[in-house]
């Protein structure tokens, strides 16, 4: 007879409702017991298996045990082993399928001594569960009560072992009742199998394996990170001033523990901190990466914690540093991410250890990120092994908040080279690469400290007694495929940014400054440029264009090639290539550099010369070069001292990029790059023309011949000022120089005014403007055309590569601004320390360059600082000078003429200034809330200043005509992005500043970007 | 409910039956006085209660007579609290439709309709809880409330469910195992004869396997039948016995066929003596057939 029961269930629906579920259940009195002991068997109508008589005992394990220890069961040699039901169903439940297909299997195997008891189905042993108990604790109370009952059954004549993991039942029951014996399951093995060596292994390790489980999910339950709350609670606290919301900035000294968040705008101003917020911990600052938009919860100030003041590598986790902290500070944990910061991101792979260690589920690596401030990354890859060696770029997909890492996938590769696994001219390229490493001297002149050398030139003598000029451009291309995504990121940077102490690269470091660089004695990829020249006339005879290998021999700044090519040896000790050599081999080695350094600057001048007789423009554009001293703040400004090497290398750069320009337009003649520069509009010169009068000179401006032929003319010996200041301004009101697409120009169009070439481009500097890379496979594929071969990949079509040039020439103008205003803030930090009264160094000497109705605009030679200076100030005073030449202000009024100003007092005193007058000045700082700062300039006396470093701008007034052919830079239209990105800049500096007087101001700069010094005039390629 | 063992390799099913063994059956006739018929039945979890009026003049529409014999009006309802989603189920859904014609093509194969020509009878069912076998539990229900009511029948009207699950048949599924989405039939049947007053199949089944379906189907609506027999016993010897329980007391768990028989039931008796408007039934189980010890049966369900 069945006795009906029923169990409530509570089951969770797809919706998420819960649904109570009355299920029947049905008792019976008689259940097969499959035992051979048992009294009834007629009633207990067993069929199938029966338990093997010749047992001591049976064993019943708990649910737990099942689940855990099923491997140990399955062994033959453990005999009479009765499965509960209870048990069973928990596996099914609880280990899925395939784990409850085993013990399926393994109740069917009758080579096994095991049975099924239907516990639940017999109305003696079911016991309903309680209400309130847990699943488990009633899974072992059944089992538990069917052992008792199966014991009783079989009359009591066979001991019952009951095996369970919970020491709280082995409490309860094991001396509950005679006969039934509650023991673990380690403790079963080593009493009744103390032999069976390979369950007690097996136990251990399962035993093991589980301890670890269980010390993970302690750790984390499950969920690594609080989620993050929904969009609009974040907004409403913020609003209500619960949370404060900023931008992320990760320790780079400690990423794991600490990070600071900067607060944004408003919510600094209600929340009185003053001070960034800290987020101590990976788990306080929940999921988010560098550079997040997040909004933070303050912490109860008793949690408040402190800066670490302790030294600590980067490697150590949450729990290294004990050191007592520095005073507590707001502390504060992210409770959402408002905006994401993710971008890709360059990581090593783990070395093949650390990936067995990380255990057998291989498929999922963790990869360190370049950057100390990425956490790592989970990504999933196939070929581990292969990238093993290599730097990849990883995307960040996603981070749940079950993972203690971000998941990303595998972007594309990039070239290690480190001191372990070395970079490798590879033997495929040596084939296809002409050889220059043994047959030519090479060497590139920058910059000193340049580290993206993109040019080296070589010079030599061929056999024949003609001269061979090579120019040897690193070979970007090769690293950079079309549509990678180094390419897609350089194409949309466009061009390296370089500010007045640093610059933003265009490609990764790995490319721009080590492998793309042309490093002195280390084997390079090139692409190269040889012309043959006559001996005498230095007539082109023959030019080559082709990819080659290269080592450069020598890596010289411009000050050494100079002292060496003035025959000045001693500067041999500066060169670190010269140092290790005895004094034989360097002698020999000398000479062969400065015959080549000569033989190159003759080849210039006479490739100069003849551009000169076509028209070609020496410019001047103020460029001041800031020199920083080692804790960073700002020394000395210096305008740049230009040098004959500089025209040289210019020379050599400008010729090679006019070569590539014919050759890739005679290939392509509608989808070749090029660079034009307009002839500029006559009336910009106007300002030009009536400056000039004033001194005596008459400027032509009707041709770019005329112009600069009138503008050599134009020098006054008793001031090379004045000719400097004339070529800028000829230099202002030029047009911009742009790039365009030959397909979408008429052909005299292509003319470069400034330059007077009539086909140019930019060749010479991949690493730094993406221009150059086009251009690269232009050429490449004009020399595959030339050999009938296939060209690889696809050039840009007219339209697309018009679209392009007109990014590019945007960004340059971004670029040119940023560089502007980085300059101009420079020279604001460097006056700002500087107590106008008292410092000797504010005072300087000045140069009218133009009159206005109230003041004069001044050229500050010195630093190369241009500004107004008022004649008149806010109170209607004008300036006046006594005898003694110092000024004052007094009431009068100012009276401007054509090329003059007078200021007349009203007691009659007058003062008049000329053009080209010099003054003494005092620059001083005018402090600006809405605004940067600019600089003021104050006439101080109508004398010229005194000083003794005159001299030296004396002394370098020969070198003017031989001065760095400028790239015209009129003042630009604002570049929208450029110029935000620079505001947001000079903000944080100032504040920066502000907060800490004595401190660096570089300190917060040098978080956003590692400080690169460089030197600007480096982009004299035109 | 995917991945349930709808049947352990030791042959239990889910909630603890052998296949073919039915759920737990109570049931009692004449719940309600002002019906001419009533009973309720519980098939497991499965709640049905029936009432029958008639037969009686035609109502609504004279046109829908039949000259020859009485016209069966069925109709099926279930309460919006009989599934574990309480629904809103209103009259005349598809699926109520559909079961009102179903029970009415049973019944007009089960009631001596000719015997009552111009006439009607309405059989009016409604579901309290279903838990699978909602066909089966309405036409057992019925059966007790139109004997109740004095309709004469051909037979008892016995109905019962059948799956099939690993080549097993399963008699009087449960609503996890129909659930579950394997083949489901629904047989009614008139026990004495063997006649099949209704089949129906869901889903599909081979039909190398129909006959055992079918085989356990129809031994399930015998074992029914069994026990539905003993219910009408009971009832007529309560009724004698003029034995009067009090209602509300609940079942008692341990005897399923036990009857708890309202005081109305007395009048009810007395009153279709009294009347007289209702024929002499021109069956009577028990002249049938001999009671029969059902608690013995292997597969029936006591």
């Amino acid at each position: 007879m069945l006795q009906k029961r029923e169990k409530v269930l509570l089951l969770r629906t797809f919706q998420g409702r819960t649904l109570r579920i009355v299920r029947e259940h049905y008792l019976r009195p008689c259940v097969p017991c499959h035992s051979p002991l048992c009294p009834q068997p007629a009633a207990c109508s067993h069929d199938g298996k029966l338990l093997s008589s010749d047992v001591t005992h049976y064993v019943i394990p708990d649910w737990k045990v099942v689940q855990d220890y099923l491997e140990i069961l399955e062994f033959p040699e453990l005999k009479g082993i009765i499965f509960m039901q209870t048990a069973c169903q928990a596996v099914q439940h609880q280990r899925g399928r395939r784990q409850y297909n085993k013990l399926r299997n393994l109740l069917k195997d009758a080579r096994h001594d095991c049975i099924l008891f239907a516990n639940e189905f017999q109305q003696c042993c079911y016991l309903p569960r309680e209400r309130g108990e847990s699943m488990e604790k009633w899974q072992t109370r059944s089992i538990y009560n069917a052992a008792v009952w199966y014991y009783h059954h079989c009359q009591d004549r066979m001991p019952i072992v009951m095996v369970t993991e919970d020491e709280e039942a082995i409490q309860q029951y094991g001396s509950e009742t005679e006969g039934v014996f509650v023991i673990t399951f380690k403790n079963y093995l080593d009493n009744f199998w103390p032999d069976l060596k390979a369950a007690h292994e097996l136990c251990d390790s399962i035993l093991q394996s589980r301890r670890e489980r269980e010390n993970e999910s302690q750790e984390s339950h499950g969920k690594e990170y609080p989620e993050h709350l929904p969009l609009e609670v974040l907004e409403a606290g913020i609003k209500s001033g619960r949370y404060i919301q900023g931008i992320l900035n990760v320790n780079k000294h400690r990423a794991q523990i600490e990070a600071f968040v900067r607060l944004q705008g408003a919510s600094s101003k209600d929340s009185d901190l003053v001070s960034d917020i800290l987020i101590h911990g990976m788990k306080a600052r929940n999921r988010s990466i560098h550079g997040d938009v997040v909004v933070v919860e303050l912490l109860p100030k008793n949690e408040w914690k402190g800066r670490t003041v302790a030294l600590c590598e980067n490697d150590c986790d949450d729990k290294a540093s004990g050191e007592s902290p520095s005073e507590p500070m707001p502390t504060g944990r992210v409770v959402g991410i408002l905006q994401k910061n993710w971008r890709d991101y360059v990581v090593t792979f783990p070395s093949k250890e650390e990936v067995q260690s990380q255990g057998k589920n291989a498929q999922k690596i963790l990869v360190t990120p370049w950057d100390y401030r990425i956490p790592k990354i989970r990504i999933s890859t196939q070929q581990a092994e292969t990238l093993q060696d290599f730097r990849v770029v990883v995307r960040i997909d996603s981070w749940e908040s079950t993972s203690v890492y971000p998941n990303g996938h595998f972007m594309c590769e990039m070239p290690v080279n480190t001191p372990e696994s070395p970079w490798k001219v590879s033997p495929e390229e040596e084939q296809k690469r002409k050889d220059l490493r043994k047959s030519h001297l090479v060497f590139s002149i920058d910059p000193k400290g340049c580290e993206d050398v993109d040019d080296t030139l070589s010079v030599r003598t061929l056999n024949n007694g003609n001269l061979e000029l090579g120019v040897h451009i690193a070979d970007v291309t090769h690293f950079v495929a079309p549509n990678s995504y180094i390419d897609i990121e350089a194409r949309t940077r466009a061009t390296t940014y370089y500010l007045a102490d640093r610059r933003y690269d265009m490609l990764p470091s790995v490319l721009s400054a080590d492998l793309c660089s042309l490093l002195g004695g280390v084997d390079r990829y090139a692409v190269s440029i040889m012309w043959e020249l006559d001996k005498a006339s230095y007539e082109i005879k023959k030019v080559w264009y082709g990819r080659t290998i290269i080592r450069s021999a020598y890596k010289l700044f411009y000050e050494a090639a100079q002292e060496l090519l003035d025959g000045n040896l001693s500067v041999v000790d500066d060169i670190p290539e010269f140092k290790d050599l005895d004094e034989k081999s360097r002698q020999a080695k000398l000479e062969e550099l400065v015959w080549a350094i000569g033989k190159l600057t003759d080849i210039a001048r006479h490739v100069r010369a003849k551009r000169d007789g076509c028209g070609a423009l020496e410019l001047e554009g103020v460029e001041v070069c800031v020199q920083l001293d080692d804790k960073k703040n700002i020394h000395d400004l210096i305008p740049k001292q230009p040098l004959e090497v500089h025209e040289t290398v210019a020379e050599c750069m400008i010729l090679a990029n006019h070569w590539v320009a014919k050759k890739i337009w005679e290939s392509f003649p509608h989808q070749a790059l090029l660079r034009q520069h307009p002839p500029p509009h006559q009336e910009f010169f106007s300002e030009l023309r009536e400056c000039a009068k004033a001194k005596g000179f008459f400027i032509d401006t009707r041709s770019n011949k005329t112009l600069a032929d009138s503008l050599d003319n134009a020098n006054d010996p008793h001031d090379p000022i004045v000719n400097r200041l004339l070529r800028s301004m000829a230099t202002q009101a030029m047009s911009n120089a742009l790039y365009f697409s030959t397909g979408s120009c008429a052909e005299e169009e292509f003319h470069h005014y400034g330059l007077a070439l009539d086909k140019y481009t930019h060749f010479t500097s991949p690493i730094r403007r993406y221009s150059d890379i086009v251009v690269h496979r232009l050429l490449m594929a004009a020399i595959s055309k030339d050999k009938k071969m296939e060209i690889k990949g696809n050039l840009f079509s007219n339209k697309d590569l018009e679209e392009l040039c007109r990014h590019i020439n945007n960004r340059n103008q971004a670029a040119q601004h940023s560089q502007k205003q980085s300059t101009e803030l420079f020279q604001c930090m460097y006056f700002k320390d500087k107590d106008p009264a008292t410092e000797e160094r504010c005072i300087s000497d000045g140069v009218i360059y133009s009159i206005r109705t109230n003041g004069v605009l001044l050229f500050i030679p010195r630093f190369g600082i241009k500004g107004a200076a008022y004649l008149k100030n806010k109170d209607g005073l004008v300036i006046s000078c006594g005898p003694d030449s110092c000024s004052e202000w007094k009431p009068g009024s100012l009276q401007r003429f054509q090329n003059k100003i007078t200021s007349t007092t009203t007691d009659g005193e007058s003062v008049t200034f000329h053009l080209f007058d010099h003054v003494t000045v005092r620059i001083s700082i005018q402090a600006s809330r809405c605004h940067s700062d600019t600089i003021r300039l104050e006439i101080i006396s109508n004398k010229p200043y005194k000083i003794p470093n005159t001299e030296l701008i004396h002394q370098s007034s020969p070198l003017l005509k031989s001065e760095l052919v400028k790239e015209v830079t009129k003042s630009v239209e604002e570049a929208q992005l450029a110029q935000e990105v620079k505001v947001n800049i000079i903000q944080e500096e100032y504040q920066e500043y502000r907060q800490t007087k004595g401190r660096s101001l570089y300190t917060l700069l040098e978080e956003i970007r590692d400080l690169a010094l460089l030197d600007v005039s480096n982009n004299y390629g035109i | 409910m995917a991945g349930l063992e709808l049947l352990s390799d030791q042959g239990y099913r889910v909630d603890g039956r052998r296949a073919g063994e039915l759920r737990k059956i109570q049931a009692r006739m004449g719940v309600f006085a002002q019906a001419d018929g009533s009973a309720y039945i519980e098939q497991g979890n499965t709640k049905a209660l029936a009432v029958v009026y008639g037969p009686h003049e035609i109502r609504g529409s004279r046109a829908r007579a039949l000259p020859d014999r009485a016209l069966v009006n069925c109709q099926y309802s279930s309460a919006t609290f009989s599934t574990g989603e309480r629904k809103r189920r209103p009259h005349g859904d598809r699926k109520s439709c559909e079961m009102g014609l179903q029970l009415r093509q049973t019944f007009e194969a089960a009631i001596l309709t000719q015997l009552h020509p111009r006439s009607q009878i309405d059989i009016y069912v409604q579901v309290l809880q279903a838990d699978g076998g909602t066909y089966a539990a309405c036409v057992n229900a019925a059966t007790l409330a139109v004997l109740d009511a004095g309709i004469p029948m051909r037979d008892f009207v016995c109905a019962c469910s059948a799956g099939f699950v690993d080549g097993t048949a399963l008699a009087d599924l449960s609503h996890v195992e129909e659930a579950a989405g394997g083949p489901q039939l629904a047989l009614a049947l008139l026990p004495a004869s063997g006649q099949i007053a209704l089949l129906e199949m869901d889903a599909r089944l081979h039909e190398d396997h129909l006959e055992r379906v079918l085989e356990a189907a129809a031994q399930a609506a015998r074992d029914v039948h069994t026990l539905l027999d003993r219910v009408v016993r009971q009832h007529r010897a309560e009724l004698r016995g003029g034995h009067r329980l009090v209602l509300g007391a609940g079942f008692p768990a341990a005897d399923p066929a036990h009857l708890h028989v309202g005081e109305r039931h007395g009048l009810h008796h007395g009153g279709g003596a009294v009347c007289g408007r209702r024929p002499c039934p021109g069956f009577c189980p028990g002249l049938r057939r001999p009671p029969q010890e059902v608690g013995g049966s292997a597969s029936g369900l006591a």
